[in-house]
């Protein structure tokens, strides 16, 4: 996976800081960057009779003759089965057809664009923002997360710039925005809270100082891991409902996953008390 | 003489002259200054029974002195503005400051401020100097040229000048009524010459959803 980073090609970035006498970069269809960012904040997708996925709303100004379409209408139905897998959320999707040249933005967050060369990128959900028809869109069975399989270029939101580290790593689970041609991780907590009558009380209650990172992700084997540089959560988006079958995460089937019947787990528990305590 | 301290912080500085500038958005002077509320936007008695009429309500300080001045507001960013001659259209809640030579005023919108969530007047920024508008997050400047028209979010759009033209572009077709729609239900399009200001965020409006 490569990525590009928000910084665009060319020197005179609009809206620059700190430099007097320089007036703002005025673009026009000609001087704006084609599949590249604007600033840090804007992205510029060029379509030359090609198409794009993008989430609703994200469309913030554009040139030309684009037009817009949910993805349940008909001519677009052999695009949304090649290359679209996660149908019960279609209706947060729309596909930019058309020529001309469009700026994507969300929320003033920092925007970047990655490239996947026949790899797959799994995402937090909400911080996808617009993706080429050349990858396939699937849920991942990580629930809230999303997987992009293929080559083509794709467009992601964070809060704050995105770091990139390789496994293996533990990371904290708010910082976390995707991961990239490794396996899915698992939890990680620290030892000292999860042993004992003591720890379990300390986790229960707080009592005796919790530090806030006792839990963290883990990632093993070899691939990349994008983190944002704050613990604030992006808003998260719906990725759909999964078939309410047993053996699949997050569907809340009997026999899915979920406690074993028996005292009700309290918030913040770590492990059901009554193992704790041995009964 | 107007300047950006960083991109959040809009830096005057003045030699006896003065400027208008969003009530209370001065944080910071050296020198000698003195602040005075303009009632109406600073365009007498007349500005004062249009904005009330209007709701294009503008509370606007005049300040004066010599030294540097500061302002900036609610840590949004800031772009700056060069007229010369031409006019500016900008909502009030995103104008900051201006210099005291520019004339302002208020001007009846249509659909496009409705469709914003703005009311239907907006206030105009005319002459020649320099005047300070807020964008959440650093606004991009795109250029209309008659064989490049622009279509622009109502959500996204802080600011335009020159001599553009606006109309209301609706993609609402019967599948936005079969809950399938496109997700940009209106655009804003400008045609003619002159500039559009767009901020990288969108402001909630009633097209947002649909």
């Amino acid at each position: 996976m490569t990525a590009h980073s928000g910084q665009p090609g060319h020197p005179g970035q609009a809206g620059q800081p700190g430099r007097p006498g320089a007036g703002p970069v005025v673009y026009d269809p000609v001087t704006l960057p084609a599949d590249d960012n604007v600033n840090n904040y804007t992205f510029c997708v060029e379509l030359k009779g090609n198409e794009w996925f993008l989430q609703k709303g994200k469309m913030i100004a554009y040139y030309g003759a684009i037009e817009f379409n949910g993805i349940g209408h008909g001519r677009l139905d052999r695009l949304v089965r090649t290359s679209f897998h996660s149908p019960l959320h279609a209706s947060d999707w729309v596909v930019a057809s058309g020529s001309g040249k469009m700026l994507l933005a969300d929320r003033a967050f920092d925007v970047n664009s990655y490239d996947l060369d026949d790899g797959n990128l799994t995402i937090r959900s909400g911080n996808l923002l617009a993706f080429q028809p050349s990858l396939a869109l699937k849920q991942s069975i990580v629930p809230g997360f999303l997987t992009l399989i293929g080559t083509g270029r794709f467009v992601a939101a964070s809060n704050g710039p995105v770091v990139f580290m390789e496994p293996p790593i533990r990371v904290d689970p708010q910082a976390l925005v995707g991961w990239a041609d490794c396996p899915s991780p698992c939890h990680h907590y620290d030892h000292g809270y999860l042993t004992g009558v003591l720890g379990g009380l300390r986790a229960l209650t707080g009592l005796g100082g919790v530090s806030g990172e006792e839990h963290q992700f883990e990632f093993v084997g070899t691939g990349t891991v994008l983190l944002q540089s704050t613990e604030t959560l992006m808003p998260e988006q719906h990725t759909g409902a999964v078939p309410p079958e047993p053996g699949v995460p997050g569907s809340g089937a009997p026999g899915a996953a979920g406690p074993a019947a028996g005292l009700p787990r309290l918030p913040g528990q770590l492990g059901d008390l009554q193992r704790r305590f041995g009964l | 003489m107007f300047r950006l301290q960083g991109s959040k912080v809009l830096a005057v500085e003045m030699a006896g002259d003065a400027v208008k500038a969003k009530n209370g958005s001065m944080v910071a002077y050296d020198g000698q200054m003195a602040f005075k509320k303009l009632s109406g936007g600073g365009e007498g008695l007349r500005g004062m029974v249009t904005r009330r009429l209007t709701g294009e309500q503008m509370t606007v300080m005049e300040v004066r002195g010599h030294g540097t001045c500061w302002f900036a507001d609610r840590a949004s960013e800031i772009n700056l503005v060069t007229l010369q001659g031409d006019k500016l259209y900008v909502e009030a809640s995103n104008l900051l400051a201006t210099d005291a030579g520019l004339r302002t005023g208020t001007t009846f919108t249509g659909l496009r401020g409705a469709s914003q969530g703005n009311g239907l007047f907006t206030t105009t920024v005319e002459g020649h100097g320099q005047a300070a508008i807020t964008s959440d997050g650093p606004a991009v400047v795109l250029r209309v040229t008659p064989q490049y028209p622009l279509s622009v979010d109502p959500g996204a759009y802080v600011a335009h000048q020159g001599s553009l033209r606006q109309s209301f572009q609706s993609g609402v077709t019967f599948r936005t009524f079969l809950g399938e729609g496109g997700g940009e239900a209106f655009q804003i399009r400008f045609e003619g010459d002159g500039l559009v200001y767009v901020q990288p965020s969108e402001r909630n409006t009633i097209a947002g959803d649909v």
